[in-house]
């Protein structure tokens, strides 16, 4: 047996620990083709959303157009943060979607191929891994955002919508769409790594709450259940 | 000081214990073998050594630091289950996003070094689904050496090998433990390889470590015997047992335990009326110790 040697450990800091957690995350995000896919994607739906919607019928009647100008299809010309219904996703809250559904891929992988135990063999403090993820999902997400914004915007000036719009509104409504996809990247992050060993599982779950499918279905049936306001509650009490 | 010390070790699972209150005591600079049956809780606390698994209870302490302790886990490389590598991505770049990891700072060095211990510095572009078995697995123990580990854990890197890999990896774990200073905890169901590099031994049952020596305790407490093959084998025996304490009939041969004489026995034999076609002196190996050990084990 070798004679033993004198091993220092050093304990990296929090610092050193996340910018090589980040690190390959980002190296691995520019190196997966997933991630151009889905900005191809997030720049291609929206023109093709505007512009098919001008587009002439077997008839030769036009639809009747989604969209009254270029903005709404960003959603800047309307309140930003309030989702009513699924149809309020045919704006750039749609990247929300196609982000849960990169989450799931991207930690799906990791845990699949195994690479997540190299991970945290090296990584005592597996909260790193969350905060890692989160912003690089993050990040993917605003560039989506971003590709929305330009495929969004030369789909829009090809079928002829109006471009007027307040420079205030737009650069606040990208901010917040970004600023968004921080707390949904969270979200998708907490809710992969519970169901990383269902896949499947993963991304029904990314779906469901990244369309608001769930709180909006949840909505409905409340409101359907007719339930007594806090006005006839407050009369009963109030005769007793 | 210890490589691995683990005192009252304990995981379960649905009640189960996988690890029943384990204790194990790896030396510094030790090629550790690990070895168990198949369900015997092996993996499983290489994985709590690793941090995959939460122990239920007990103490872990590498270099006599807590497990959890962040300088250490950083020193630690593993090889579990899969080399934990990107199929779509080359040799190359799974290594490097391992070094940013790390965050070393000449990672095409260092991925060069580790690539040249496993024997594959040819290999560096071929992408991870397109290697063979026996490739994936020197990838994986790449993989793990990045960053000077101080401990090495491998979790069967010798299975499915064919006799040429299993060479190669005899030769890496001698030359990581004695060029690079570091402990290797490894398991095996291949004993006779095992026997090939292993400095110390544990041998785990249900969860238990049953008995841990090292390479020169087995060689003591290994028995002698002599195999030979007659004619009459049931007459020879009879004959046999009459002058030694322990012959039995294994392997289509007669053995005679803790007798190395083989001259003597032949005389023996000669003398009773026996011709003697074929006679050999051995030793029992850690196959044979650990089958008997486990034998005793059932029994109790």
């Amino acid at each position: 047996m070798q004679a033993t040697l004198e091993i220092k450990f050093e304990s990296p800091s929090f610092a050193k620990r996340i910018k090589g957690m980040l690190g390959v995350d980002f190296y691995r995000l520019f190196h997966t083709p997933l991630f151009y896919i889905f900005l191809a994607i997030a720049a291609i739906i929206p023109a093709m959303v505007s512009a098919m919607t001008m587009m002439p019928d077997q008839s030769g009647n036009t639809m009747e157009p989604l969209y009254s100008n270029v903005w709404q299809i960003i959603a800047a010309s309307e309140s930003l943060y309030v989702i009513n219904g699924i149809a309020d996703y045919a704006n750039m809250n749609m990247v929300f979607i196609f982000g849960g559904i990169m989450v799931s891929i991207f930690i799906g992988h990791d845990y699949k191929s195994g690479y997540v135990k190299q991970l945290f063999t090296t990584h005592a403090k597996k909260q790193d891994y969350m905060i890692s993820k989160s912003l690089v999902c993050a990040f993917a997400m605003a560039c989506m955002c971003i590709t929305y914004l330009i495929g969004g915007t030369a789909g829009g000036l090809l079928a002829g919508y109006d471009t007027a719009v307040d420079v205030g509104s737009l650069i606040i409504a990208i901010v917040g769409k970004i600023i968004m996809s921080l707390g949904w990247a969270s979200l998708y992050t907490f809710l992969n790594i519970i169901f990383r060993k269902y896949f499947g599982i993963s991304i029904a779950s990314s779906f469901f709450f990244g369309t608001g499918i769930l709180i909006i279905g949840a909505a409905a049936i409340v409101e359907n259940l007719s339930l007594p306001t806090f006005s006839s509650i407050y009369s009963c009490t109030a005769r007793l | 000081m210890n490589a691995i010390e683990i005192r009252n070790l304990s995981k379960s699972f649905r009640g189960m214990y996988a690890v029943d209150h384990l204790n194990m005591t790896v030396p510094q600079g030790a090629i550790y073998g690990f070895i168990g049956e198949n369900g015997s809780g092996k993996s499983t606390t290489e994985k709590l050594i690793c941090g995959h698994l939460v122990p239920d209870g007990g103490e872990i302490k590498l270099f006599g630091k807590d497990y959890t302790d962040a300088g250490v886990r950083v020193r630690v490389g593993a090889l579990i289950e899969n080399a934990g590598c990107f199929p779509g991505s080359s040799v190359y770049q799974n290594l490097r996003m391992q070094t940013i990891n790390l965050g070393l700072e000449n990672p095409d060095e260092e991925i060069r070094r580790v690539l040249e211990i496993v024997r594959m510095q040819d290999s560096a572009n071929i992408k991870f689904k397109s290697c063979s078995l026996g490739m994936k697995q020197r990838i994986g123990i790449a993989m793990a050496l990045l960053g000077d580990p101080a401990l090495l854990i491998l979790d069967e890197p010798i299975n499915g090998l064919d006799t040429d890999g299993m060479r190669i990896m005899r030769e890496i774990l001698v030359d990581i433990t004695q060029k690079y200073g570091c402990t290797v905890l490894i398991s095996s169901h291949i004993l006779g390889e095992l026997e090939k590099i292993a400095t110390h031994y544990g041998i785990i049952r249900q969860g238990k470590m049953i008995v841990e020596m090292s390479a020169k305790e087995l060689e003591s407490r290994a028995r002698v015997f002599v195999s030979l093959k007659t004619k009459d084998m049931a007459g020879a025996k009879a004959v046999l047992t009459a002058r030694y304490k322990s012959v039995k009939e294994e392997e289509g041969f007669l053995r005679v335990y803790d007798v190395d004489d083989t001259a003597e026995i032949v005389e023996y034999l000669i003398k009773s009326g026996h011709v003697v076609s074929e006679i050999k002196k051995n030793k029992i190996g850690l196959e044979e110790y650990y089958v008997e050990l486990m034998s005793e084990k059932e029994g109790e």
